[in-house]
C-alpha cells in the first residue's frame, strides 16, 4: 500500500486509499448480508467519504482552534459525533479503550523501567525519588 | 478487526491523518495518534452505515446494491454525521 500510488500527487493518494477500504468495508457488508454492490455505488459512497472528510477535517480544526489548541483531539473528534446519541456513545467508548489500553501501556513501561533500576516496587522508588528531592533542596 | 480475504478492514492510521490535513486551512494544524485512530473507527461507521443503509433501501427480490439505493438513503445520512 506504501508505494502504491507514490508517483501522483498530493489529492489523488488518499483517494485511492479510501476507495481500496471502501470496498473492503463493502466486501464485509457484502458476506454478511449476502447481497452485492455494484462498482458504481462503491464508487460513490468512497467520494462521499472523501468528501464528508473534507467537513470533518474543517470542523476538527475549528473545535481545536476554539479550545485554543493546534492539535486536534480526541475531544474534538467526539463533538464531531455529537448529532447522533448512539453515534457519539459508541465513539465515547473507543476512545474510553483508547485511553485505557495507553494507560495499559504505561504501565507496562513503567514496571519494566523500575525491574531494570533493580526491582524496586513502585511505593519503595517514590520513596527514593523523594528521599533524592529532599537531599537536594538542602 | 477481523481479516476477510487480505483486507484490512479498516482505514489506515497515517491515510486518516493525510485525508485530513489536505483540508487544514491552518499548516500548524496536526493531529494527536489518538485522535487519528479514532478518527479512523469514525470513518469506518460512515461507511458500514452508507453500505448497510443502502443494502436496506433496496428492493427485496434484488440482490445488488446500485447509487439508486444509495440517494434514497443519503439525506438520512448526512444529517446524522
Amino acid at each position: 500500500m506504501e508505494t502504491e500510488g507514490s508517483h501522483f500527487t498530493g489529492a489523488e493518494e488518499p483517494r485511492a486509499a479510501v476507495h481500496y477500504t471502501v470496498g473492503c468495508l463493502c466486501q464485509e457488508v457484502e458476506e454478511d448480508k449476502d447481497v452485492q454492490f455494484s462498482k458504481q455505488s462503491i464508487a460513490a459512497i468512497s467520494e462521499i467519504t472523501f468528501r464528508q472528510c473534507e467537513i470533518f477535517a474543517k470542523d476538527l480544526e475549528m473545535f481545536a482552534r476554539h479550545a485554543k489548541r493546534t492539535t486536534v483531539t480526541t475531544e474534538d473528534v467526539k463533538l464531531l459525533a455529537r448529532r447522533s446519541s448512539s453515534l457519539l456513545k459508541y465513539i465515547t467508548q473507543k476512545s474510553e479503550e483508547l485511553a485505557s489500553s495507553n494507560m495499559e501501556q504505561k504501565e507496562k513501561k513503567r514496571k519494566k523501567s523500575s525491574a531494570a533500576k533493580g526491582e524496586r516496587t513502585p511505593g519503595e522508588q517514590e520513596a527514593a525519588m523523594t528521599e533524592n528531592e529532599d537531599s537536594n533542596m538542602a | 478487526m477481523e481479516e476477510r480475504g487480505g483486507c484490512a478492514g479498516g482505514f489506515r492510521k497515517d491515510t486518516v491523518d493525510r485525508l485530513l490535513r489536505l483540508h487544514f486551512r491552518d499548516g500548524r494544524t496536526r493531529v494527536n495518534a489518538d485522535a487519528q485512530l479514532l478518527m479512523a473507527e469514525l470513518l469506518k461507521v460512515f461507511v458500514r452505515a452508507a453500505a448497510r443503509a443502502a443494502r436496506q433501501a433496496q428492493a427485496e427480490d434484488l440482490n445488488k446494491v446500485d447509487t439508486e439505493q444509495l440517494e434514497k438513503v443519503l439525506p438520512q445520512l448526512l444529517l446524522d454525521f
